[in-house]
């Protein structure tokens, strides 16, 4: 088909929905320029482990359905999420599961060759798809092959190693961005008719987290600096099982669990013994004792505050530390070997011991962001003259999963964010988890806003706007305009160099790693109006010392310590965001816990925090708007109480959701 | 040298050709000739040879008149012998330079055998010009004793070429033998590693424990050759030329008048130069 | 699937001593075409778990060489931080491998040891420790390693595939184009002309990606072009054998099985070409 001139989109970000996207855009025809910090193969998108959710023939025999899968994921998110995207989503699940296997990603067979499922947190149904214990990698890597086939045949042009700095935006309008060259430091400004921003979450803000350290939400910050919306920021899911270290927290599936983990700390405040050397009656199985029931197997988000709680309240973390032991070692190596393998070999090779012999040690830790870029959505054709109630897992499925009942296809505000032209893809985007994902569902979230929306992407720049009003023919002024910005702000920041003795008050890193510890002990398990309003003096202390930032490297060549410096300034007012969002959200609602408010209050609070910064004081506010609702009627989040008298792991929530 | 990737098939069947021709016909010479140099050593086992004299010298003698006895010899050794030698052995020249071997960083066994097999092709060539140009094209100012190597009397100008004369071992005969018991050990070695690799370019082992048992395989042959190489070379160094010359004046005399002897072996046995 | 690790013997694993100090010993280099020269630093090990990059991280944070000179913070890529997207790969004393998997525990248990990281040698220097491996995605270009599909509409499923050869997709396809494959080959060299790529040796992980490309239903369709490729300057020929490709493989990925698989299929398809022309 025929492009228009020279229409040409930007999309920022090579993780997995930035190439689904891509791949879907340089499809329709018009070009495509791809920006990512790093090689987008290396993108944070390769750490995923478990899987993707979709329904499938196996499944649907048995009663389960898309509508199933839209069901769970709103009562995973805690009805919090728009309803309407979320059905699309689930419909299209199978159809892009369809896909990756035409791409040839090796999901796991059966021993007919079919495509082999697992059963997953928040369903009763084996609904997810896997490829060995990186799912994600294989993901990612198939669509990377697909956007190097592009980019050879000049359809695509990468620019790996560049960082986005800011969007260009006219008269409303995103037309285009500035970025620079992360080698050569040039910075420049690119012109495109739209720009899809799919730049992944921001666990950097909180020091140390699940993801990868490109994760530093910088991206969306600059966003939503330059007048876009945030929606839920202080929705951010703590995964309870992580391996403590000094630079990251990686992921222990809970599967360890699922496999007889037992969790415990010495009874004894401050025992240095060798767990070996500690007596059954000198143990506290705190999870087993508290909940004789399920034992271990407590959904997520009660393992995440118990063990929080063990240690930051209790002071009884493993050698005073904030560690917990999960021990396995009451179980037979061989059997430890042919379940788990391959999470054992992770742990064996990052935490240096032997998890066959010794409890491993392990600790919540930040995974996922289901706050991001507020986005929008024209819905489909299925509306109900009542929201329903909660769907009855296996019962019959009220509609089929045809396409454009959820949203409409090609809609050009799908996925849009508050600014013209201007989309928001993936982790960043805000929609469809709501207060908590669920596991295996965010990179089903990322190909489906890469896939589905971004035909609406296309759409907009060939019917809307940029079809009269071409970037390519729009006056310089706007980019030199924001080129210049961005040179100032580097030459600020460069002109610091060697000015003064070194001094931990203005050194970037330690600004992170204070911003990482603040955010980590305010804004994570447990939140309280107290302890939020001092999280809030602390970063306004740490805005006050970033104001006197002091960089180590002038070089005009490959300066890191720039691009660190210059994502600190954003992380904070993330976290700002974050912390009022936390703050304003007077109830408990899926990953967000509020001691002092430990009920939902739908009433109230059933609704998209909406935080926007105030360019003159760069002073972040939040409001609260109304969510669409219109399929399925709120209810109480049960599984506990279900979970009570079944001993099914599959009744856990969001159980082995990674 | 490096073309576009249009160049096919030059480049891939250059490759291929060289290590076809490191295979057959220099591969299989290898093994004859060995086989051949070594009667030194196993023709005492043959009891027919033991009628002139010295069964090993005798051996070889007459396996050296048999090829001597190839038609048109000359044609054969260049276009079955010379040429794929001197083809594999500059391409492999060339290969071998692309290289860069890092065994001080990855001292794996495969690597040092990778390692090897580029030293061994170098030092190869130098040992097979100086066999070859010493008893083939007579430069005979590059032996210390000087001799000539005459197929009628071949394991004794042979021996005296690796003793450094006819009176027993001299300090310079002592080199001599030395660089053929080196030389002739890394070819050996240079061959049997290549049978492992060849399977592996040709892809006739692809699996691990394919790999290994070829690995085997080609280690015995190694071994057999390499006993075969190692007598040979012993085998002339230690030579006693005087009844090595006798029995080949033997052979040579008997060539007109046709074995006498032949139904009294015993006889000539009992007159072996003991040593 | 292959899963010994053979970077950590876990049972050797020393205690870990908080509060000794470690030495660095880290090549520098400002950029293309600017000398080398090293730098010493020393870092407190304060934390458990620690590898080498939480202490280049301590590193940038407070540049100063035990001489007391303060430097430059030091330069190095890394991302996923547990051996997944290959960014983080650098020498380390002496030897290429991930250093986000590089424990200090292991590498320095004593009070004042010392660690030695380099750039890798057959990528062209961007800064310090950080290297252009843009070679690599060229080769995979060079290779068309993708699987030739019709579009992103929905067609359907994909071809079924019995588990055996699932297994054995899936163990190639975790190439995390890390290069440590290449920087231990010594068949494989620095090449900074990009032009020059195309008739240069492409290695293991390309020649290994070839040949998952070649197992798939549809990938196979380009398979001819792959083996041309394949067969040209640069291409499955020029390996030596040396057979260090599979031994550094963080992945342990069989690449001296896809190297002889390739050699295989370049054989036969020579001989199809020649006869079918
Ligand atoms: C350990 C772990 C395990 C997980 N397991 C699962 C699972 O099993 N199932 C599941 O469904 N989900 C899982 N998730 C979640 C899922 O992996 C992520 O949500 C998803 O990969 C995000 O993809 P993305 O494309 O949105 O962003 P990313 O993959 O994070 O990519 C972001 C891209 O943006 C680029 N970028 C960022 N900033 C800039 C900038 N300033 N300029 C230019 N480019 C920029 C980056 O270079 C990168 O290419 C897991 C997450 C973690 C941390
Ligand atoms: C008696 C003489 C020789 C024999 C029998 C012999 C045999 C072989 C064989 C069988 C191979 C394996 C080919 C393959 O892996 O496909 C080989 C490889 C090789 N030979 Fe020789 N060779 C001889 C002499 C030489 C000489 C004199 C050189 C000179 C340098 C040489 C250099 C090489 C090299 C470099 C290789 C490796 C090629 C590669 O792997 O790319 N060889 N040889
Ligand atoms: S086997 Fe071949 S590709 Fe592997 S390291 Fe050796 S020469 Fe390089
Ligand atoms: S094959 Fe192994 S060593 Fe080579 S790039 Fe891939 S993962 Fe790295
Ligand atoms: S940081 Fe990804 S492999 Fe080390």
């Amino acid at each position: 088909m025929a492009a228009a001139g020279n229409q040409r989109v930007i999309v920022v970000g090579g993780g997995l929905a930035g190439l689904a996207a891509t791949v879907r855009i340089a499809e329709s025809g018009l070009a495509v320029d791809l920006f990512s910090v790093v090689p987008v193969k290396r993108s944070h998108s390769v750490c995923a482990q478990g899987g993707i959710n979709a329904c499938n023939e196996v499944a649907r025999q048995q009663g389960y359905s898309e509508y199933e899968h839209f069901d769970e994921t709103i009562y995973g998110g805690d009805f919090l999420a728009d309803q309407h995207p979320v059905l699309e989503m689930a419909n299209w699940a199978p159809k892009i599961i369809d896909l990756l296997d035409r791409m040839g990603v090796p999901f796991n067979r059966t021993s007919e060759g079919y495509r082999d499922l697992r059963l997953f947190g928040g369903s009763l149904f084996k609904r997810t798809h896997f490829a060995g214990a990186t799912t994600g990698q294989q993901l990612i890597y198939a669509l990377d092959e697909q956007t190097r086939r592009y980019e050879s045949e000049g359809k695509v042009t990468k620019y790996e190693f560049w960082e986005f700095l800011w969007p260009v935006i006219e008269d409303g309008r995103a037309v285009g961005i500035v970025a620079q060259d992360m080698r050569t430091m040039q910075i420049r400004a690119f012109r495109a008719d739209a720009v899809v921003m799919a730049t992944g979450g921001c666990g950097l803000v909180y020091g140390k987290s699940t993801n990868s350290i490109i994760c530093t939400g910088a991206a969306a910050a600059r966003c939503y600096q330059a007048g876009v919306h945030y929606g839920n920021p202080e929705m951010i899911q703590v995964h309870p099982t992580a391996i403590p270290g000094a630079d990251k927290l990686r992921l222990m599936s809970e599967s360890a669990r699922g496999e007889g983990g037992r969790v415990w700390v010495p009874r004894k405040k401050g025992d240095m013994r060798a767990p070996r050397d500690i007596p059954d009656a000198e143990r506290y199985y705190f999870l087993e004792e508290r909940y004789p029931k399920y034992g271990n197997i407590v959904p997520r988000d009660i393992a995440t505050r118990e063990i929080f709680s063990i240690c930051v309240d209790d002071g009884l973390g493993v050698s005073g530390e904030n560690q917990v032991y999960l021990d396995l070692t009451h179980r037979d190596p061989d059997y430890l070997k042919r379940k788990l393998e391959g999470i054992l070999e992770i742990y064996e090779k990052f935490a240096g011991e032997d998890p066959y012999r010794n409890p491993m040690k392990i600790f919540p830790a930040v995974h996922y962001s289901m706050g991001g870029l507020w986005t929008t959505f024209t819905p489909g054709s299925y509306n109900p003259a009542q929201a329903r109630h909660k769907h009855k897992s296996g019962s019959p499925a009220p509609i089929d999963a045809k396409v454009g009942q959820g949203m409409q296809l090609g809609a050009i505000n799908n996925a849009m964010t508050n600014i013209e032209g201007l989309y928001a893809f993936g982790e960043v985007n805000f929609a469809y988890h709501g207060a908590n994902r669920l596991g295996a569902n965010a990179l089903l979230s990322c190909l489906f806003d890469g896939l589905f929306c971004g035909v609406s992407v296309a759409n907009y720049v060939r019917n809307a706007a940029p079809s009269k009003a071409p970037a390519e023919s729009l006056p310089a002024a706007a980019y030199e305009r924001v080129t210049q910005q961005e040179e100032a702000k580097v030459k600020n920041l460069l002109s610091t160099v060697n000015q003064g003795n070194y001094d931990e008050k203005t050194n970037a890193y330690v600004i992170h790693r204070e911003l990482g510890v603040e955010m980590t002990t305010a804004c994570t398990v447990v939140k309280s109006d107290a302890r939020l309003r001092q999280c809030q003096s602390k970063l306004g202390e740490l805005k006050g010392r970033y104001a006197n930032v002091k960089l180590g490297d002038a070089a005009g060549w490959t300066n890191q310590s720039l691009s660190f410096a210059r994502a600190v300034g954003d992380m904070l007012l993330v976290a700002d965001a974050i912390a009022l969002g936390s703050l304003e959200r007077k109830e408990s609602r899926g990953a967000h816990y509020r001691t002092d408010y430990k009920d939902r209050d739908d009433a109230n609070f059933m609704k998209t925090t909406l935080a926007s910064l105030k360019p003159e004081t760069r002073d972040v506010s939040v409001q609260f708007v109304p969510i669409d609702a219109s399929l399925i009627l709120p209810e109480a989040r049960t599984y506990g109480k279900v979970a009570a008298d079944a001993t099914s792991a599959a009744k856990q929530p969001v159980a082995a959701g990674v | 040298m490096a073309t576009k990737h249009t160049d096919f098939p030059n480049h891939f069947l250059l490759r291929r050709l060289h290590s076809l021709t490191g295979v057959v016909p220099t591969g299989i010479f290898l093994i004859t000739h060995l086989l051949t140099n070594s009667s030194v050593a196993w023709g005492n086992l043959d009891s027919r040879a033991k009628e002139y004299g010295h069964p090993g010298v005798a051996t070889f003698q007459h396996e050296v008149n048999f090829i001597h006895s190839i038609p048109y010899l000359l044609i054969v050794e260049v276009f079955g012998l010379w040429l794929p030698i001197a083809f594999h052995s500059i391409l492999g020249f060339y290969y071998a330079l692309s290289g860069k071997s890092n065994v001080s960083a990855y001292a794996y066994q495969d690597n040092w055998r990778y390692t090897l097999q580029r030293i061994s092709g170098y030092l190869g060539i130098l040992f097979i010009f100086y066999h070859i140009a010493t008893l083939r094209w007579g430069w005979t100012f590059l032996i210390p004793g000087g001799t000539q190597w005459d197929h009628n009397y071949a394991a004794s100008t042979l021996a005296m070429a690796l003793q450094g004369g006819g009176d027993g071992m001299t300090a310079a005969g002592l080199a001599v033998s030395a660089f053929y018991f080196i030389g002739v050990s890394l070819l050996v070695f240079h061959f049997a590693n290549g049978l492992w690799t060849a399977a592996i370019t040709w892809g006739i082992t692809i699996s691990v424990p394919a790999q290994k048992r070829w690995g085997v395989m080609c280690a015995g042959l190694g071994v057999a050759l390499m006993a075969m190489a190692w007598a040979s070379v012993i085998g002339y160094a230690r030579l006693d030329v005087t009844a090595a010359r006798q029995t080949e004046q033997r052979m040579l005399d008997g060539k007109s008048k046709p074995a006498s002897s032949a139904d009294n072996p015993a006889q000539t046995s009992s007159a072996l130069p003991a040593r | 699937m292959i899963a010994t690790i053979s970077a950590n013997p876990t049972h050797a694993t020393p205690p870990t001593k908080l509060g000794r100090k470690v030495r660095f010993r880290i090549k520098r280099c400002e950029g293309p075409g600017k000398p080398s020269t090293w730098n010493t630093y020393t870092v407190t090990i304060d934390q458990k778990g620690a590898n080498v990059i939480s202490c280049l991280q301590q590193i940038a944070a407070n540049p100063v060489t035990v001489e007391g000179t303060r430097t430059t913070p030091v330069v190095w890529d890394s991302g996923c931080l547990e051996e997944v997207c290959g960014a983080c790969t650098m020498v380390i004393n002496g030897k290429v491998r991930q250093s986000c998997s590089a424990l200090i525990d292991h590498l320095a248990p004593n009070e004042g040891d010392e660690i030695s990281l380099e750039p890798m040698s057959k990528f062209p220097v961007i800064r310090d420790l950080s290297v252009d491996r843009q070679r690599m995605f060229h080769n995979l270009a060079r290779l068309k390693a993708w699987v030739p599909i019709d579009g992103t509409y929905a067609l359907g499923g994909g071809p079924k595939e019995s588990p055996e050869a699932q297994e054995t997709r899936y163990a190639l396809s975790t190439c995390m184009t890390c290069g440590c494959c290449l920087e231990a080959c010594p068949q494989f060299n620095l090449e900074t002309d990009a032009s020059k790529w195309d008739s240069s040796f492409v290695g293991a992980q390309a020649i290994s990606q070839a040949r998952l490309f070649n197992m798939h239903e549809t990938g196979k369709e380009l398979a001819p072009a792959r083996l041309d490729a394949l067969m040209g300057p640069g291409g499955v020929s020029d390996c030596g054998n040396s057979q260090n490709c599979v031994k550094v493989c963080p992945k342990h990925i069989p690449l001296t099985e896809s190297i002889a698989a390739v050699g295989r299929a370049v054989t036969l398809h020579a001989i199809t070409k020649f006869f079918r022309g």
